[in-house]
C-alpha cells in the first residue's frame, strides 16, 4: 500500500466526483487545445502560402484585392486582368530584382474531378520563382507543354489516365504538399498550355476558355536584398497605373483581421469555460473534502502527516487532471485532424494540422497546463485538510 | 452500483453512436446531393459513397442491438462479450470508409468532408466506450460478494 | 510508558464559550497494562484518549512518552510515533469505504518509509485469520456487518507491531454476543502480545481481571482501582 495506490481507488472509489472532475478537465483542456490548433494552423497556413508564393510585393488590378487573396487562400477562380505591359512596367521600378507574370484562370464546373469550378494558376516558366524550384527539385525539370502539376488535393479521375480541361488532355506530373488552403485543389501549368487549351476549348469545350490578349492576372515581384518590399509597393502603385501593390507581409490583411475577431470570440469563450470549470473542480473538491473530514481524522490517527494527506490528495486531483487532460487533448486533435477538410470549406480558413514535434510540444503543454490549472483549483480546499486538527475532524459527522 | 446498474452508462453511449453511424451517412453521400457517375454507355449509377452508405447501416442495426442488450443485460460475462463484439463493429464502422469501400476521391465532397470523418470518430468512440464497458463490467463482477 | 502531568483541554463551542473537557489530569500508563476508562457521556474520556496519542494538543500540561515531550515534536515525528507505536480501534466505522478488507488492515503501512515491502499483505493475511475474516479478504466495508468492520479494524490496528493499542468504546455499536466476543479478542491480545491496551468503555465487567479502572467525571478522575 503506498500513497498513489491510496489517492487512486480513492479515485475510483467515488464515481461521481471523479466524472465531474475528470469531464470538466476534459472540456477545458479540449477547448484550449483547439484553440490553440486552429490560431497555430491558421496561421502556419498563411506562412507556407507565404513561402509558396516566395514574392516580397504582389501586384495586381486595381480592386481586385480581395478576390485573389480569395483565390490564393480558397482557390476560388477570380477574374483579374491587367495590360501585360506592366509587367516591364513593374520591372523598371528601382529596387525589384525579379518580376513573374500569372494568369488566373477557372475550370468548368462538374469537371469529373470537382464539384465547383477549380482554380488553374498559369505561370510563365522564362520568369517564374515559386513553382520552378519545386519542379526542379521534384521533378528534376520544368513543366512541358500539355503538363501541369497539382495541389495536394487534385487527382486524375479513376479509370482515367488524364485530366480534361475545357476538352483538352492535360498529363498531372506531381502534387505539392498540403498547404490547408485552397490551393490543394488548384491547378498549375504554364502559359504555353493555357494558351493551347484556350485555342483547343473553342472547338473542344461546352464553352471556351477566354483569356483576353496580352493580359496578366498578377505579377510576382521579388525586390533587391537592401530595399523595403513597402517602398517598392508604393513606388509600384506610383508608376504603374490602375494596380495595386501589396507587400507579402501586407497580404490577406481583411483575412487576417476576420480570423483575429473569430480568435477573439474563441478566447472569450475558452476564457470563461476554463473559469467555470476550474471553479467546479474547486467546488467539488472542497465539498469532498468536507465529507471526508473524518476519514481524513483517521488517516491522520494512523500516522499520516500534514504532508502525506496533502500529497494524496492532490495525487487524487492531478490523477483526475491527467486522464481528463489526455481525453480532452486526443479527443481535440482527433475531432481536428478528421475534421481538418471540413473546417477549411465551411469556415473559410485555411488551416493546417501541425506536424508530429509541434503536435507533441502541444499535447505536452496541454497536459502541464491541465495539471496546473486542477492544481490551483483544489490547492486551498486540500491544504486545509490537511492542516486539520485529527480529533476534531474525527468528531465530525 | 451493480454490473447492470454500471453498464448501462456505455449502453446509451454506443446507442447514440449506433444512430449516428446509421443515420448520418444517408444525409452525407453524393446521391442524396444529386450526384452520380456516369458511365460509358450514358448510365447513371451510384458512387461509392452510396454504397458505404447502406453498409453502415449493417454496422449500426448490430450496434444499436449491442447497446440495447447491454442496457438489460445483467451477467458480467454477457456484458463483457457484448463489449467485445461493440468493439469489432466499431472497427468495421473506420473501415467501410477507408479501406473496405471508400468515399469520394474530391475533398470538397460531402462525403469526404463529413461522412468519412464522422464515421472514423464514431467507430473510435464506439471501441472506447465498448472497451471501457468491458472493464467496468469485471470490476464489478470483483465487488459483488 | 506515557505520563499526563496536569493535562488539561479546553476548547471553544461556538463563539463566546470555552469548554473543559479534560481538567488537571496526572495519568501513568504502564507497558503492559491493561487499562480501561470509564464513566459517562461528555466525562472526557475520548479527549484523554486522544490527548495520550496526540491527535490534539493539550491547553495546558504535558505528555511524555518515555522522555520525549509529544508537543514539543515537530508534527511529522507525533505522526510516526502513531503510525510505529500505536494502534488505534475508533468506535465509528473508521474503514475506508474505498479500500478491501486486506487493503485497509494494510493502510497504516502506507505512512512513513517503513514495512513497504509485499510481506505486508501476508501479515495482513495472518491477521485477517486471527479475527476469522481470512475470507473476506477482497470484500468491501459495505458487504460486512458492524462486527465484522470492527475485527478488521483491530486487525489494522495490529499491523504495525504497535506498543499501545488506544480503542475508543469499540463496542458501543455492538449486539451483545458480539461485544462479548470482540472484549474476548481484546484480552487475548493483551495476553499473547504483551500490547499496552488503553480502552475507554461503557462495558468494564467484560475487561480481564487483571486491567486498572480509572473513573472520569467532569474532564476529572475521580476514581482509581482494579477491574
Amino acid at each position: 500500500m503506498t500513497l498513489f495506490r491510496l489517492a487512486w481507488k480513492n479515485v475510483v472509489g467515488s464515481a461521481f466526483r471523479s466524472w465531474v472532475v475528470y469531464l470538466c478537465v476534459l472540456l477545458v483542456t479540449g477547448l484550449l487545445f483547439t484553440s490553440v490548433l486552429l490560431i497555430g494552423g491558421t496561421r502556419d497556413s498563411l506562412r507556407l502560402i507565404q513561402q509558396r508564393l516566395g514574392a516580397d510585393v504582389v501586384v495586381v488590378p486595381e480592386g481586385t484585392e480581395a478576390g485573389v487573396e480569395s483565390a490564393l487562400l480558397m482557390g476560388r477562380p477570380v477574374k483579374a486582368w491587367m495590360p501585360r505591359e506592366n509587367e516591364d512596367k513593374i520591372a523598371h521600378v528601382p529596387g525589384v530584382r525579379e518580376v513573374s507574370p500569372q494568369l488566373y484562370l477557372a475550370s468548368l464546373a462538374n469537371a469529373p474531378c470537382c464539384t465547383a469550378e477549380m482554380l488553374v494558376m498559369a505561370f510563365d516558366p522564362q520568369t517564374d520563382f515559386t513553382l520552378t524550384p519545386w519542379l526542379r527539385q521534384h521533378l528534376g525539370h520544368g513543366l512541358s507543354a500539355g503538363e501541369a502539376i497539382g495541389g495536394s488535393d487534385v487527382f486524375v479521375p479513376y479509370g482515367e489516365e488524364h485530366l480534361r480541361i475545357y476538352g483538352s488532355e492535360i498529363d498531372l506530373v506531381g502534387s505539392l504538399e498540403r498547404t490547408g488552403t485552397g490551393l490543394d485543389t488548384a491547378l498549375f501549368l504554364t502559359f504555353e498550355t493555357a494558351y493551347q487549351v484556350a485555342e483547343h476549348s473553342r472547338t473542344e469545350a461546352i464553352r471556351p476558355l477566354e483569356i483576353p490578349p496580352e493580359s496578366i492576372s498578377a505579377a510576382l515581384v521579388r525586390i533587391e536584398p537592401e530595399a523595403d518590399p513597402r517602398v517598392i509597393a508604393l513606388q509600384i502603385s506610383h508608376e504603374v497605373t490602375k494596380v495595386t501593390a501589396i507587400p507579402a507581409s501586407g497580404l490577406f490583411q481583411t483575412f487576417r483581421r476576420q480570423i483575429d475577431g473569430l480568435l477573439r470570440s474563441m478566447l472569450t469563450l475558452l476564457g470563461a469555460a476554463s473559469a467555470l470549470s476550474l471553479a467546479i473542480v474547486g467546488l467539488v473538491f472542497s465539498m469532498a473534502v468536507n465529507e471526508r473530514r473524518r476519514e481524513i481524522g483517521v488517516v491522520r490517527a494512523l500516522g499520516a502527516t500534514q504532508g502525506e494527506v496533502l500529497r494524496t490528495l492532490l495525487a487524487e486531483a492531478l490523477m483526475l487532471a491527467l486522464g481528463g487532460g489526455a481525453s480532452g487533448i486526443l479527443l481535440a486533435a482527433l475531432v481536428l485532424y478528421l475534421f481538418r477538410d471540413l473546417i477549411v470549406v465551411s469556415l473559410a480558413m485555411p488551416f493546417l494540422f501541425p506536424a508530429l514535434p509541434l503536435l507533441v510540444a502541444l499535447v505536452g503543454g496541454g497536459l502541464v497546463a491541465g495539471l496546473a490549472g486542477v492544481g490551483l483549483a483544489v490547492l486551498f480546499p486540500v491544504v486545509r485538510a490537511s492542516r486539520l486538527d485529527p480529533a476534531v475532524a474525527m468528531r465530525e459527522q | 452500483m451493480t454490473a447492470r446498474t454500471a453498464a448501462r452508462i456505455p449502453a446509451v453511449a454506443i446507442a447514440i453512436l449506433a444512430i449516428v453511424i446509421g443515420v448520418m451517412p444517408l444525409f452525407f453521400n453524393c446521391q442524396y446531393d444529386g450526384k452520380t457517375l456516369v458511365l460509358a454507355n450514358g448510365r447513371e449509377v451510384p458512387m461509392k459513397c452510396y454504397w458505404t452508405a447502406r453498409a453502415a447501416l449493417a454496422v449500426a442495426v448490430p450496434l444499436l442491438a449491442v447497446g440495447l442488450l447491454m442496457a438489460f443485460s445483467r451477467r458480467a460475462e454477457t456484458l463483457r462479450a457484448l463489449g467485445i463484439l461493440g468493439a469489432i463493429l466499431g472497427v468495421m464502422a473506420i473501415l467501410l470508409p477507408t479501406l473496405l469501400i471508400g468515399v469520394c476521391q474530391h475533398a470538397g465532397a460531402s462525403c469526404s468532408l463529413v461522412m468519412k470523418p464522422t464515421l472514423v470518430l464514431a467507430g473510435i468512440l464506439a471501441i472506447g466506450v465498448s472497451l471501457a464497458g468491458v472493464a467496468v463490467s469485471g470490476r464489478r463482477e470483483e465487488q459483488t460478494p | 510508558m506515557v505520563r499526563l502531568d496536569g493535562v488539561t483541554k479546553t476548547y471553544p463551542l461556538g463563539r463566546e464559550k470555552m469548554v473543559t473537557a479534560v481538567q488537571d489530569v496526572d495519568l501513568n500508563v504502564a507497558r503492559g497494562e491493561f487499562l480501561v476508562i470509564t464513566g459517562r457521556s461528555g466525562a472526557g474520556k475520548t479527549t484523554l484518549l486522544n490527548l495520550v496519542a496526540g491527535l490534539t494538543r493539550p491547553t495546558h500540561g504535558r505528555i511524555v512518552w518515555g522522555d520525549m515531550d509529544l508537543w514539543r515534536m515537530p508534527d511529522a515525528q507525533r505522526s510516526r510515533l502513531r503510525s510505529r507505536r500505536l494502534g488505534f480501534v475508533f468506535q465509528f466505522a473508521s474503514l475506508l469505504p474505498s479500500l478491501t478488507v486486506a487493503e485497509n488492515v494494510v493502510l497504516p503501512t502506507a505512512f512513513g518509509s517503513h514495512r513497504r515491502e509485499p510481506a505486508v499483505y501476508e501479515r495482513a493475511g495472518e491477521l485477517l485469520r486471527m479475527v476469522g475474516l481470512a475470507d473476506r479478504r477482497d470484500a468491501y466495508p459495505r458487504q460486512l456487518s458492524a462486527g465484522q468492520q470492527q475485527r478488521v479494524v483491530i486487525a489494522r490496528s495490529l499491523v504495525n507491531d504497535p506498543e499501545m493499542l488506544l480503542a475508543d468504546e469499540p463496542t458501543s455499536n455492538l449486539d451483545a454476543e458480539t461485544e462479548r466476543e470482540m472484549m474476548a479478542l481484546f484480552t487475548e491480545i493483551h495476553a499473547t502480545r504483551g500490547v499496552t491496551v488503553l480502552m475507554v468503555t461503557h462495558a468494564p465487567q467484560l475487561v480481564p481481571a487483571c486491567a486498572r479502572l480509572v473513573e472520569m467525571a467532569d474532564g476529572a478522575i475521580c476514581a482509581r482501582g482494579a477491574a
